[in-house]
């Protein structure tokens, strides 16, 4: 007999009650982790950005298209090193419900520019050797059963071929990403591939490119060279609005609104909302032992064990509810990386969330079980026997 | 006799209800010896209850002094009051004396939490004192599956391990039937007897206080003393 085995009984002596308790707590602690996640994986995916990329696109809209000749032009700016070009494909897999992003570019040139895409170079010189050839993120290819060597049909809604008939692809290539910023849930395929299909008419839709990706000359800061690129095409025939890598990812961001604030909000309300389930629970339990709290005291008991036992109680529960939700957030990461895909480049709940999330356990296990346990150790042993009876 | 190891000097008790004054006590003086089996008797709020309380430091006087075994209880506060009643005072009450979450054993080893003991020495103790009470048989039992006397002997049992000089039982044969208030009065009496326990009884059961070696009759804080 010791007091932790008196609060693990009390505090199953309605399992019920308990069982609810620790999972309210469990499902908001996930909730918690999971919005938390969401702005610390949106946040790193611009922290991660590589400094020494640039993106050009049209100063109109990110929806508009840049004409094809830039990248000519582009090549010849001071500071760029290489410029590849990237056309947002917006085709649908079967069911426009599995969405995820294409984009047409340079093969070659995006490998060159992403040292984050890890491809087996077998598949990389099988993808380069194929004009109808593609690769894909593990993310995607794990969701369709997609692998090597399979044919996938994608009909296109900003592309349509003439015909009607879906575009199809080969895929040549799996592969993974090593930073937060590129995502394992998009296909690369050859640019050249659509640019021919529009030139001869087989698939109608805007020719031209979405945006320019360069890589940066060493030596050579962003600025001054995003600078002199919108500079040259000041004039027309398109304007264009370059920027740094991280500072497109953070406009992405930015065009959520405020996204960060808001789920922010969300936790802020779950939080209290649970602190206030763990109260109601303690309130409930408090008033059931008055007697027994009572009775401690007649033994020789002082104040401060009451007040032990409330909050032992109290944060025993919600750490174990904690615990499960924490738990849930770190197993389901895999399962939400997959869901999120592009919209968020690699879901993932951080340490320091883990972190948050315990301390913020530890805190309402305290401040609720605090309540009760001022009350308890203020209330006169005769009172509590009296009024418990 | 001996010395007297409760003194009553000038106790006075009032509670405020409603905006009036109630006086529970008024000017009591009563001297109880050590090793006394003392009934408590007088009509339902005449302040047999609120004498215990006094004796143990559950309840302040308004005026007046309670000392017991020659130490001012109501000088005593805090840690130190908590510490000597774990000492010194044993309290049954009229029921639900038991921690419904703890065996009766359990029960029994909670105030010796209170004691350096260590834990098999703790289990010892309370096995012993509830060997005392006769309850050997039932040291797993929840109070829930106790009858009522035993469930009053597994609180007597838990009044006693620590061993205190004074036991104060408010009612402890109340709610039971007479087979079992009778055991109940048998170990009170055997404890007072043969364990030199100062016990202090509050009852209304005329049978338990021939069976007590004093009786003391209670009316509106006023003390009529009857020698059984
Ligand atoms: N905390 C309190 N607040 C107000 N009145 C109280 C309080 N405690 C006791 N009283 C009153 O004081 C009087 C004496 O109470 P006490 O409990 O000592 O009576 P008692 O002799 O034990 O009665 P019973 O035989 O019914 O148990 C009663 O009228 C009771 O209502
Ligand atoms: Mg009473």
């Amino acid at each position: 007999m010791n007091l932790e085995r008196l609060v693990r009984r009390q505090a199953l002596s309605h399992p019920v009650r308990a069982l609810l308790t620790v999972g309210a707590v469990a499902v908001a602690m996930f909730l918690l982790c999971f919005l938390r996640s969401i702005v610390t994986s949106l946040d790193a995916a611009v922290k991660e950005s590589s400094g020494r990329r640039i993106i050009t696109a049209s100063a109109v809209s990110l929806f508009q298209a840049l004409p094809a000749s830039y990248s000519a032009a582009i090549a010849e700016v001071d500071g760029v090193a290489t410029v590849s070009r990237f056309t947002w494909f917006g085709g649908v897999y079967k069911d426009p419900e599995n969405f995820f992003a294409q984009f047409g570019t340079d093969p070659q040139l995006l490998l060159d520019q992403y040292p984050e895409i890890e491809l087996p170079a077998e598949h990389k010189q099988a993808w380069f050797d194929d004009k109808r050839g593609a690769i894909v993120g593990i993310g995607i290819a794990e969701k369709y059963g997609w692998s090597v060597g399979d044919t996938v049909p994608l009909l296109g809604t900003i592309f349509p071929r003439a015909g009607g008939e879906p575009w199809e692809f080969t895929v040549r290539g799996v592969y993974r990403s090593t930073r937060a910023n590129v995502d394992e849930m998009t296909m690369y395929f050859h640019w050249t591939l659509l640019d021919e299909a529009l030139e001869s008419g087989e698939s109608m839709g805007p020719r031209g490119t979405s945006v320019y990706l360069i890589r940066l000359d060493d030596g050579w800061e962003g600025e001054e060279v995003a600078q002199a690129i919108d500079d040259y095409y000041a004039g027309g025939p398109q304007r264009t609005r370059t920027q740094p890598e991280a500072a497109f990812q953070a406009d992405f961001v930015n065009m959520m609104g405020n996204l960060p604030t808001f789920l922010g909000m969300i936790g802020a309300a779950v939080l209290v909302a649970i602190l206030f389930g763990v109260v109601n629970t303690m309130t409930i339990a408090a008033r059931e032992r008055l007697r027994s709290m009572g009775i401690l005291k007649a033994m020789g008991f002082s104040d401060r064990v009451p007040i032990r036992l409330y909050l032992m109680e109290s944060t025993m529960l919600v750490l174990i509810g904690g615990g499960l939700g924490i738990g849930l957030a770190w197993l389901t990461q895999p399962g939400l990386r997959a869901m999120f895909g592009t919209f968020i480049p690699v879901y993932q709940v951080a340490g320091e969330t883990y972190l948050a999330a315990t301390v913020a356990c530890v805190g309402i296990g305290l401040l609720a079980g605090l309540i009760p346990a001022l009350r308890a150790a203020r209330l006169r042993p005769v009172e509590a026997l009296r009024r418990g009876a | 006799m001996g010395d007297p190891v409760i003194q009553f000097r000038g106790v006075t008790k009032s509670y405020r209800k409603g905006g009036q004054e109630l006086v529970v006590l008024d000017h009591l003086d009563m001297d109880i010896e050590a090793g006394e089996f003392l009934a408590l008797m007088g009509p339902s709020g005449s302040g047999k209850s609120t004498i215990l309380n006094l004796v143990g430091g559950l309840d302040l006087p308004d005026a007046g002094d309670v000392i017991v075994g020659g130490v001012s209880v109501p000088a005593l506060g805090g840690d130190e009051l908590s510490t000597w009643r774990a000492r010194h005072i044993g309290y049954v009450f009229q029921a639900f004396n038991l921690l419904p979450v703890l065996t009766a054993l359990e029960n029994v080893e909670l105030p010796l939490l209170l004691t350096p003991l260590k834990k098999a020495a703790r289990r010892e103790q309370a096995r012993y004192a509830l060997e005392i009470v006769g309850l050997a048989d039932r040291l797993d039992h929840r109070p829930k599956q106790l009858s009522g006397g035993q469930e009053q002997r597994v609180a007597i049992a838990r009044a006693i391990a620590m061993d205190p000089t004074i036991l104060l039982c408010d009612e402890p044969t109340g709610d039971l039937d007479r087979d079992s208030a009778d055991q109940v009065l048998d170990l009170l009496g055997r404890l007072s007897a043969e364990y030199g326990k100062t016990v202090v009884m509050v009852t209304h059961d005329q049978k338990a206080g021939e069976d007590a070696r004093r009786v003391i009759h209670l009316d509106k804080g006023v003390i009529a003393p009857v020698d059984a």
